[in-house]
C-alpha cells in the first residue's frame, strides 16, 4: 500500500529525514517510535503533504502512485488520514459544518451522492456513539477551547467518520486519560481490515498493547534505524533510545 | 490662492444654472441654503491628503474630472431582498414605477425631498448647521432629491423599508448627489434598508448624505448595501443625532465602487442611549474602501459599540478611521472599536486609525485593530481531510465574517448580506 524510499526531506533548508525506508502492507499496522525531534512528525506531514516540507531525495508510492505528485486534498481523497499530533483550532467554523463540509467532499470526488444536514446528522451520531464520543462538540467551533484530550478525540472521530484506507496516527495517544486511549484505540480496530493499514507514532508502549502493531520501528535522526515486532516496543520501554541506538 | 481641481471649477462653474433646476429652487430660504454650500465649497475644495480625516483617502481620480468611458462587466446581482415597502431612485430621481408605497402603516410617511421642499417643507433642512465639511457643503449646494422617512411617535413598522438607489449610465453630469432625511419620533421602530447598486458599469461620483434624527426611545435599524459600479466613486455621509434611550445600528456591506468613503458621525444626546456601528467591507482588484466614523458621547450614560472586518483581495486597499469622543460631563459611558482586516494577496493593504478622545475620568472604552493573513495551518487541516484548498479559504473566510454579519438582528437582511459577501467570495 506504501513504499517509501530513501526519503530525503527538508524543513526550513534543514534536513529532517535523512533516507528513509519502510513499506506498509495492506492489512498492517505499523508502529513508530524514536527520540523527541527524530523526525517522526515530519514523516507524517510529508506523508500528508504539507507545504514547507520540501522532498529532495526518494520516493512515495502510495496504492501504486507516485504520492508526491498530489495535493493534501487529493492525497486525502485517495485514502490517506492524518491525526495530528497538534491539532487545529479554527474559531468561527462549527465542527459538524466541518466534517460534513469534509465527509461530502470525499464523496463528491469518488462520485457519489453528497449527504443533507440530516443524513450527516444521523451519520455522525452513530459514530459519537460506536466511539463513545459525547456530541455536544458537534456544535463549537472546530478544535477551540477543547481540552488536549478532547482534540485527539476529536481527531479520532474524524477518522471513523471518513474510514480511510492509510490511517496515519501521529502521538493520537499523547494526553489521554485511560478511557479516551481505549476510544482511541477503538477507533483504529474498528478500521482494521484486510484493506486497510496503519502507521502509529507512539511514545508509549502502552497504546500498543491496546492497538497491537504487526511491526514496530524506531526513527532516530531521519532514518529507521531498528525494526522488530510488538516485543521491541517493550524492548524499548525498558532500555531507551540511548542503549537500543548503541546496540 | 491655490487653483481648485478642475471637478470643483466645474461644479462652481455650472451652480447658477443648476440653481434654476435643482429641487426648492423658488424658495429664497433654499436656494440662501444652497449657496452658503457653495460657497463654503469653493474655499475648501474637494478634501486633499493634507486634511488629516483624509490623509488615506486620495481623491485625485475623482476631482481630475471623470470620464464615462469606462464600462466594466456588469454587476452580478444577488437575487433582490424581498420588501413589501419599496422606495427607489434612478439617477438621482424618484422611480414611482419601481416604488411600492401604497401600503405604508399608519403614522409613517416615506416620500421624496424633492415633494417635500415643492411643499414648502423647507424645515426639514433647517437643521443644518454650518458645515466645514466641503463633501457635505458641495451636497447641499447640489442635493438633487432623496428619501424622507417620517415616523410618528410610537409607531413601529415591522417589515423592512427597503430604499434602492440605482445608477445608470447616460446622466449628464455622472453624478447623483443625494439628501435623505429619517426622522423617528419618541418610542418608534423601524427597519431601513439601502441598497445603492447600479446597472452595468458606468463611472459616476454618487454622494448621498443621510440625516437621521431619533427622538426619545426610538429604535432604528439601518442597512446599507455598497454595491455602486467598479468604476464609480462613493462618498456617503450619515449623521444621526440618538436622544435619550433611543438605539441606532448601523451595518454598512461594501463591496463596489472603485473608491468610496462610509462616513458616520453618530451624536449620542441622551442617557441610556446606545449606538452600534458595524460594517464589512469586501475588495478585490484596486478598489479603495475608507470607513471614518465619529461617535461623540455627549450626556452621561450610554454606550456604543463597533465592529468593522475588512477582506481585501488583490490590490485593494481598505481604511478604518474610528473615533470616540467623550465629553467632559459624559461619566458612565462605555465604548468599544474593534477593526479587523483579512489579506488574501501581498499587495493588499489595510490602514487603522482608531482615536479616543476622553474628557470623563468614569468611562470604560476599548479599542483593537488587528490584520493578517489567512491561517495557513487551519488550511492545511481542512485540505487533510479533503477540501479542496480554494473551498478551505471560502470556509476560513466566511469564518472571519460571521461575529460580525451576526450583528445585523433582522434576519431576513443577515440571510441577504451574507449571501451577497457568498456570492462575492466565488470570485476569490
Ligand atoms: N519549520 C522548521 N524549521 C526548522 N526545523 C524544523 C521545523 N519544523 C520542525 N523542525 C525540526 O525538525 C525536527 C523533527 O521534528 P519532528 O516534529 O518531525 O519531530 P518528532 O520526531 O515528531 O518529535 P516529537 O516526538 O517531539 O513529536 C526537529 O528538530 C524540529 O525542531
Ligand atoms: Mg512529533
Amino acid at each position: 500500500m506504501l513504499e517509501i524510499k530513501d526519503l530525503h526531506a527538508e524543513v526550513g533548508g534543514k534536513e529532517i529525514l535523512k533516507g528513509l525506508n519502510l513499506t506498509i502492507n495492506a492489512g498492517e499496522i505499523h508502529a513508530i517510535m524514536g527520540p523527541n525531534g527524530a523526525g517522526k512528525s515530519t514523516l507524517s506531514y510529508v506523508l500528508a503533504g504539507r507545504d514547507g516540507y520540501e522532498v529532495t531525495k526518494g520516493s512515495v508510492l502510495y496504492k501504486g502512485q507516485d504520492l508526491l505528485d498530489f495535493s493534501p486534498d487529493e492525497r486525502a481523497n485517495m485514502g490517506i488520514f492524518l491525526a495530528f499530533q497538534y491539532p487545529v483550532e479554527i474559531p468561527g467554523v462549527a465542527s459538524a459544518t466541518f466534517f460534513k463540509t469534509a465527509y461530502n467532499a470525499q464523496r463528491k470526488y469518488r462520485g457519489e451522492q453528497e449527504v443533507d444536514a440530516m443524513e450527516f446528522l444521523k451519520l455522525i451520531r452513530e459514530k459519537t456513539n460506536e466511539l463513545g464520543i459525547k456530541d455536544d462538540m458537534l456544535k463549537r467551533p472546530v478544535n477551540v477551547g477543547f481540552s488536549g484530550g478532547e482534540k485527539k478525540r476529536n481527531e479520532v472521530l474524524q477518522m471513523a467518520l471518513l474510514e480511510p484506507d492509510l490511517m496515519l496516527l501521529d502521538e493520537t495517544d499523547s494526553g489521554l486519560d485511560i478511557d479516551a486511549l481505549k476510544i482511541a484505540a477503538d477507533g483504529v480496530n474498528r478500521l482494521r481490515s484486510p484493506e486497510r493499514a496503519g502507521l502509529v507514532i507512539t511514545h508509549y508502549q502502552r497504546l500498543l498493547d491496546y492497538i497491537v502493531p504487526d511491526f514496530v520501528h524506531v526513527l532516530a535522526d531521519g532514518r529507521i534505524v531498528k525494526s522488530g515486532d510488538k516485543s521491541l516496543a517493550l524492548e524499548l520501554e525498558e532500555k531507551g533510545y540511548t542503549e537500543m541506538s548503541a546496540a | 490662492m491655490k487653483q481648485l481641481t478642475p471637478l470643483a471649477q466645474d461644479y462652481i462653474g455650472r451652480f447658477d444654472t443648476a440653481l434654476q433646476s435643482l429641487p426648492g429652487h423658488d424658495n429664497p430660504g433654499i436656494t440662501a441654503l444652497r449657496k452658503s454650500g457653495l460657497e463654503t465649497f469653493s474655499k475648501l475644495d474637494f478634501p486633499n491628503h493634507r486634511i488629516e480625516e483624509w490623509r488615506f483617502t486620495n481623491l485625485n481620480a475623482l476631482t481630475k474630472g471623470i470620464t464615462d468611458d469606462v464600462l466594466a462587466e456588469p454587476i452580478a446581482r444577488s437575487e433582490a431582498f424581498d420588501a413589501h415597502i419599496i422606495f427607489t431612485l434612478v439617477n438621482g430621481q424618484i422611480d414611482l414605477g419601481n416604488s411600492v408605497l401604497d401600503n405604508l402603516p399608519e403614522g409613517m410617511r416615506l416620500t421624496s425631498l424633492a415633494t417635500e421642499l415643492a411643499k414648502g417643507r423647507t424645515e426639514l433642512l433647517e437643521t443644518e448647521a454650518a458645515e466645514n465639511r466641503s463633501v457635505v457643503a458641495l451636497n447641499t449646494a447640489f442635493m438633487e432629491d432623496g428619501f424622507v422617512l417620517e415616523l410618528d411617535e410610537n409607531v413601529k413598522v415591522d417589515a423592512p423599508i427597503l430604499i434602492r438607489f440605482v445608477s445608470n449610465g447616460g446622466s449628464p453630469t455622472n453624478a447623483r448627489h443625494l439628501r435623505n432625511i429619517v426622522h423617528l419620533g419618541a418610542g418608534a421602530e423601524a427597519t431601513l434598508v439601502e441598497e445603492h447598486v447600479s446597472n452595468g458599469g458606468h463611472a459616476y461620483f454618487s454622494n448621498p448624505m443621510t440625516k437621521i434624527s431619533l427622538e426619545e426611545g426610538a429604535k432604528l435599524h439601518h442597512y446599507r448595501l455598497q454595491n455602486e459600479s467598479k468604476t464609480a466613486f462613493h462618498l456617503s455621509m450619515v449623521d444621526c443625532d440618538i436622544k435619550d434611550g433611543a438605539f441606532y445600528d448601523n451595518f454598512t456591506l461594501s463591496l463596489g465602487a472603485r473608491l468610496s468613503r462610509n462616513e458616520i458621525s453618530a451624536d449620542i444626546l441622551g442617557s441610556g442611549a446606545t449606538c452600534a456601528l458595524n460594517g464589512a467591507y469586501l475588495m478585490r482588484d484596486k478598489q479603495h474602501c475608507d470607513t471614518t466614523t465619529l461617535t461623540r458621547h455627549l450626556v452621561p450614560e450610554n454606550d456604543s459599540r463597533q465592529i468593522y472586518k475588512g477582506v481585501l483581495d488583490g490590490e485593494s486597499r481598505g481604511i478604518f478611521q474610528g473615533k470616540i469622543h467623550i465629553a467632559e460631563d459624559a461619566q458612565q459611558v462605555a465604548g468599544d472599536q474593534l477593526s479587523k482586516a483579512l489579506l488574501l494577496s501581498d499587495r493588499a493593504t489595510v490602514a487603522c486609525k482608531p482615536e479616543l478622545e476622553i474628557y470623563a475620568d468614569d468611562v470604560k472604552c476599548s479599542h483593537g485593530a488587528t490584520s493578517g493573513e489567512l491561517d495557513e495551518d487551519a488550511l492545511f487541516y481542512m485540505q487533510s481531510r479533503g477540501i479542496q484548498e480554494d473551498e478551505a479559504r471560502k470556509i476560513l473566510i466566511t469564518a472571519f465574517l460571521t461575529d460580525v454579519i451576526d450583528e445585523i438582528e433582522t434576519e431576513a437582511v443577515r440571510t441577504y448580506f451574507a449571501k451577497i459577501a457568498t456570492d462575492w467570495l466565488e470570485g476569490v
